[in-house]
C-alpha cells in the first residue's frame, strides 16, 4: 500500500496530515499522489494554495517539457482541485479561498485549451455571465463561472454592475450563444428584464439564449422577464447551460 | 502537438465535475449560515459595503468581518437592509403560490417568532424564516443528528416520524425531517441548544501556571506518567481547552496555555436533553436500541462549537493540544464512550470507579487521545476526564473544590452545588464529607411547566407588587418563562404573602397563580409540588451531612453556593424556603459556575491537578439512601420553609 513518505512534495503531504481525516479518502489521496512526479506534485500544490501565477507558469513548463495535457490535467490540476474540494466540505476553507483555487487551475487550463482545440474538442458553448447594473454581489455568480468552466464551457466573466450595453458587446465579440445574469437585490432584479429588452432592441435576442439566477429570483420572475431559464444555484446552472446548448435533452 | 482522445477529456470533465457539484452544493449549504464573502480569516472578500465590515489593522489588508454568523448576514449588506426583507416577504409568498398551497389557519411558533403554517415546509425552513441558528452538518439529511428540536405542541400537524429520527423521544423531532402536513393546526418548536447566560469564570491571570503541554524549541511536549511525549511543531500558539461538561449546560473556554489567558468563553445546552433530563434517564437511554447517540451528540456539537470557535479567532484547530473536562460520573464516561450502566444501578458507581477501587487503577481521572474521541483538535491532542469522588459526585465538584480552593480551608466550610444533581460537600481540608442528591431539572428549566434555563427572555426575578406580580427577565425581553433563581424568589414570595402553605397548598385552593397575564405565565400546584422534590434533594444533602458531621449551620465559616443560577438567587429566599442553610449573609459566597473555572485552573497547571487529587482521596461519601430516616428527613424537606436542625435532633 501506498505510504505518505511515498508523496515527495512537502506542503502536499502536510495538507494531507493536517486537513484529511476520513481514513478511506485519506487512502485515496495518498494512492492517487504517490504515484505523481514532483512536477505534478507542484502543480497541484500551486492550485491547493490558489497561486494562479504559479500555475501558469508550472503548467507551462510541464507541456514544453513533453508531459502530456492529460497527465497534468490528472495528476496536477484535478488532484489539487480534489483536496481543495475535501478541505470545503470540512469547513477548513471557505468560498473565497476556493474561488482563488479555481482561478489557479483555469491558469493551468489556459495552456491546454489551445491543445483540446487542436484536437477537435471545442467548448461545449460559450457563456457570457455577470451581475446587472446596480448590483455589487458576485460570489452566486462566481461559483456558477467556476461550476461551468468545470464542465467544458468556455465563460466570458463580465464582472460585477454589468450595463445591458456591456452585455450586449460582449455577444457581439464573442459570438457567445447562452447569457447567464444574476441579481442580489429586489432593486436591481428589474435590470435582467430591462438588458432582456435591449437584446430585443438590438436585435439579438434571437441569437441567445437568456439563464437567470440570484436569491430573490424566482422561476416565475424569470418567466415573466422573458429569459429562456431560471438556475436556483450553479450545479442547476450547469444542468440549464447544457440544455440550452443542446448537449442534452 | 498531442492529440486528445475526446473520450478521455469527456472523463476528465466528469471527475472535475463530481469535485465541483459537491462543492457548490456544500456552499449552497454554509451559506445559511456563514457568509460566502467571508475568508477563512474572517475578512471579508466583497466588493460592497456590510454592516459587519471593520477596518483591519495595518495597511492593504482587507476589511474584517465581526459577525458572528448567529444571524442572517444578509441584512446587514449596505442596500440590502430593507429590500431584503420584501425579497423575503416576496420569496415566501412566491413559495406558497408556488406549491399550490395556501398559508394557515395554523401558526409555526418559536420564542416569540410567529408564521403561518404552510404544508410541506420543513421546521428548519421556518427557522431559517425566524432567523434562529439550528446546528447541521450534514446538509439537513438527517444524518447528523444535530438538529434536535423540541416539538412543544402540534405533533399531529406534522409528517410522521422518519426513520432517520428513530433514536428520538417523542417530544422531539429532527428539524430538517418534520414536515408539515396540516397546515390547519398550530405547532410551536424550541430549540434544544441555547446558550444559557453563565458567569464567565474571573480574570485567570493569577491562577498557577504549569501546563503538561510545554514548549522546548520547535516542540510541542506532552507529559504523561511516562515522561514527555512529542506533540507537534510549535505552530505559533499552544491552546488548550476546559470543558465544563453539566448534565444540562456545558461551558467550554480556550486557554492560551502560555500566558494563562482565557481567549474564548461559550456555553451551550446539553444537547443530550433528548435522552431525558437528569442522567438517570440518560444511563436508560444508553441501554436501549440507540446506544450511542448520547456519546455521539456530545461529541458532534463539541466539534460544531470547536469549529465556531476556531472561525471567530481566526485559529486553527491543531494548537488545541489538551482538552480538560470536569463532568458528572455520567457525563464524563458518555463523552468518553464508556459503558454507564453501573452507574444506573446500585451502589451506583462507574466502572471506572469500581477498577480503581478494585486496585486495577491507579487513579479515576481518564486520557485519551482527542481523535479517538472523533473530537477535532490538533491530531495529538490529549483529553483528560478530571478524577471523580464517588459515585455522582464526580469531576464537576472536583472542579469546584479546585476554585474555591478547598485544599486550604481550615475552617468549616460548606459547598453546594445546585444543579439537575446536587452535591454538597462538607468539613474542613482534613475531613472532608460529601453527597449527592437527585435533584432533577425543576430548577433547570425541566418539569416546571413555565420554567427554562437562564436565557435571554427568562424571568430571574419576581416580587408581588399589588395584586399582580413585577419581575425582570434577563436581557431585558419579553418574558417567555422562570429560571431558577426566578422560581426560588416565587415561591419565597408566596409564602411571605401567605398565598402558599409551607406544604405547597394554594391560597384559596387556587390551582394556579397566574403571572404575567398578557403571556399567560402562571404557576400551578404540580408546579410547585416539583419544586417541592427538587429542593428537598438540596435540603436532605445539607441536614444529612451537618448531622453526620454534628455541626450546625452557625458554625459554617464559608457556604460556597455554585451552580448556573446560584450567583442569581436571592440568599434570604433560599433561606426562607429551606433551600440552603441558615448562614449569616456575610459567609456566603456565590461562586457561579465554579467548575469551569476549576477545569481551566486544571487545565493550565499540573501542581493542581496533583494537589486535588490528593485531596480527593481523602473525602469521605455518604450514601443518602441508605441514611435510616432519608425519607422522613425528605418529607420535611418538601415543605417550603427554613431549616431547622433541632427538630432533626
Amino acid at each position: 500500500m501506498a505510504d505518505i513518505t511515498d508523496i515527495q512534495n512537502e506542503f502536499i503531504r502536510q495538507e494531507i496530515e493536517e486537513y484529511i481525516e476520513r481514513v478511506d479518502e485519506r487512502e485515496k489521496i495518498i494512492a492517487l499522489y504517490s504515484k505523481t512526479s514532483p512536477d505534478m506534485q507542484d502543480i497541484a500544490a500551486a492550485i491547493i494554495d490558489g497561486q494562479h501565477e504559479t500555475s501558469d507558469e508550472l503548467t507551462k513548463t510541464g507541456l514544453d517539457a513533453g508531459i502530456s495535457a492529460l497527465q497534468i490535467m490528472d495528476d496536477g490540476l484535478i488532484a489539487g482541485m480534489a483536496i481543495v474540494g475535501i478541505k470545503f466540505r470540512e469547513n477548513f476553507i471557505f468560498v473565497p479561498e476556493v474561488l482563488a483555487c479555481a482561478r489557479a487551475m483555469k491558469a493551468g487550463m489556459k495552456h491546454i485549451e489551445p491543445i483540446l482545440s487542436a484536437s477537435g474538442i471545442e467548448p461545449v458553448g460559450k457563456v457570457i455571465m455577470g451581475t446587472v447594473k446596480g448590483d455589487l454581489h458576485d460570489i452566486g455568480k462566481n461559483l456558477c463561472i467556476m461550476m461551468l468552466r468545470g464542465s467544458g464551457f468556455e465563460v466570458i466573466d463580465l464582472g460585477v454592475d454589468t450595463s445591458a450595453d456591456d452585455f450586449i458587446e460582449a455577444v457581439e465579440e464573442h459570438e457567445a450563444n447562452i447569457v447567464g445574469m444574476s441579481a442580489l437585490l429586489t432593486t436591481t432584479m428589474p435590470n435582467m428584464g430591462r438588458t432582456i429588452e435591449a437584446f430585443i432592441d438590438a436585435d439579438l435576442r434571437d441569437d441567445v439564449k437568456v439563464m437567470v439566477g440570484g436569491a430573490p429570483v424566482t422561476p416565475e420572475f424569470a418567466d415573466d422577464m422573458g429569459a429562456d431559464a431560471y438556475g436556483a444555484n450553479a450545479v442547476e446552472c450547469v444542468d440549464i447551460a447544457k440544455r440550452l446548448s443542446g448537449v442534452t435533452a | 502537438m498531442e492529440k486528445i482522445e475526446p473520450a478521455e477529456y469527456e472523463q476528465r470533465l466528469n471527475k472535475l465535475g463530481e469535485i465541483f457539484s459537491n462543492i457548490a452544493r456544500h456552499a449552497d449549504h454554509q451559506a445559511l449560515m456563514r457568509c460566502p464573502y467571508k475568508n477563512r480569516h474572517n475578512e471579508c472578500t466583497a466588493q460592497f459595503g456590510c454592516r459587519f465590515q471593520k477596518k483591519p489593522q495595518g495597511d492593504g489588508k482587507l476589511l474584517l468581518c465581526t459577525s458572528d454568523d448567529k444571524l442572517d448576514y444578509r441584512n446587514a449588506w449596505e442596500a440590502g437592509a430593507e429590500d431584503y426583507e420584501r425579497m423575503r416577504e416576496n420569496l415566501r409568498s412566491q413559495s406558497g403560490a408556488g406549491s399550490g398551497q395556501t398559508a394557515g389557519p395554523g401558526n409555526i411558533n418559536h420564542a416569540a417568532a410567529e408564521a403561518p403554517s404552510l404544508v410541506g415546509k420543513t421546521i428548519f425552513d421556518f427557522a431559517d424564516e425566524f432567523q434562529v441558528r439550528v446546528p447541521t452538518s450534514c446538509g439537513r439529511t438527517g444524518v447528523c443528528h444535530e438538529c434536535i428540536v423540541e416539538i412543544k405542541r402540534g405533533h399531529m400537524a406534522l409528517n410522521e416520524r422518519t426513520e432517520a429520527e428513530g433514536f428520538l423521544g417523542s417530544d422531539y423531532r429532527l428539524a430538517c425531517q418534520a414536515v408539515v402536513t396540516d397546515a390547519a393546526q398550530d405547532v410551536e418548536f424550541a430549540l434544544l441548544r441555547r446558550n444559557p447566560r453563565i458567569l464567565l469564570p474571573g480574570d485567570s491571570t493569577t491562577d498557577q501556571l504549569d501546563p503538561l503541554v510545554t514548549r522546548q524549541g520547535d516542540l510541542v511536549l506532552y507529559r504523561d506518567s511516562d515522561g514527555d511525549q512529542p506533540l507537534d511543531q510549535y505552530r505559533g500558539q499552544m491552546y488548550g481547552l476546559a470543558i465544563d461538561l453539566g448534565t444540562t449546560t456545558v461551558v467550554l473556554e480556550l486557554v492560551d496555555l502560555e500566558t494563562g489567558r482565557s481567549l474564548y468563553v461559550a456555553s451551550f445546552e446539553n444537547p443530550q436533553r433528548f435522552g431525558g433530563s437528569d442522567v438517570m434517564n440518560r444511563i436508560s437511554y444508553d441501554a436501549g436500541p440507540y446506544a450511542g447517540e448520547m456519546h455521539r451528540s456530545i461529541i458532534n456539537t463539541l466539534n460544531t462549537e470547536i469549529q465556531q470557535m476556531c472561525a471567530a479567532l481566526g485559529i486553527e484547530r491543531h494548537v488545541i493540544y489538551e482538552i480538560v473536562v470536569a463532568g458528572n460520573s455520567t457525563m464524563r464516561e458518555l463523552l468518553f464512550n464508556l459503558d454507564v450502566q453501573s452507574i444506573g444501578q446500585k451502589p451506583y458507581k462507574s466502572l471506572v470507579e469500581h477498577e480503581y477501587l478494585a486496585g486495577k487503577r491507579g487513579s479515576t481521572a481518564l486520557l485519551e487521545f482527542a481523535r479517538k474521541l472523533r473530537i477535532r483538535a490538533n491530531k495529538n491532542a490529549r483529553i483528560w476526564g478530571a478524577p471523580l469522588i464517588a459515585s455522582h459526585v464526580g469531576g464537576d465538584i472536583v472542579a469546584d473544590l479546585v476554585a474555591i480552593d478547598a485544599a486550604s480551608h481550615d475552617e468549616l466550610m460548606m459547598l453546594v452545588d445546585v444543579g439537575t444533581n446536587t452535591e454538597v460537600v462538607l468539613g474542613t481540608k482534613d475531613h472532608l464529607v460529601t453527597a449527592s442528591c437527585p435533584a432533577g431539572p425543576a430548577f433547570e428549566g425541566g418539569l416546571v411547566t413555565y420554567g427554562m434555563p437562564g436565557c435571554d427572555g427568562a424571568i430571574e426575578s419576581i416580587w408581588r407588587a399589588g395584586d399582580g406580580f413585577d419581575y425582570r427577565t434577563i436581557g431585558d425581553v419579553p418574558p417567555s418563562g422562570i429560571c431558577g433563581s426566578g422560581l426560588i424568589q416565587l415561591m419565597a414570595e408566596l409564602r411571605r404573602h401567605e398565598m402558599m402553605t409551607p406544604k405547597g397548598v394554594f391560597a384559596n385552593k387556587a390551582r394556579e397563580f397566574l403571572l404575567v397575564p398578557d403571556r399567560e405565565i402562571s404557576i400551578s400546584r404540580q408546579d410547585a409540588s416539583h419544586l417541592a422534590q427538587a429542593k428537598a434533594a438540596s435540603y436532605c444533602g445539607q441536614v444529612i451531612l451537618m448531622r453526620y458531621l454534628g455541626v450546625q449551620p452557625q458554625d459554617i465559616q464559608h457556604l460556597y453556593l455554585a451552580g448556573g443560577f446560584a450567583n442569581y438567587v436571592q440568599t434570604e429566599d433560599a433561606i426562607e424556603i429551606g433551600f440552603m442553610a441558615p448562614v449569616h449573609d456575610d459567609r456566603i459566597v456565590k461562586v457561579g459556575n465554579a467548575a469551569a473555572r476549576g477545569a481551566r485552573q486544571m487545565l493550565v497547571s499540573r501542581s493542581t491537578r496533583d494537589r486535588i487529587a490528593q485531596l480527593i482521596s481523602t473525602i469521605e461519601h455518604v450514601e443518602l439512601e441508605t441514611t435510616s430516616d432519608f425519607f422522613e428527613i425528605f418529607v420535611e424537606g418538601c415543605q417550603f420553609k427554613p431549616m431547622d436542625l433541632e427538630k432533626l435532633g
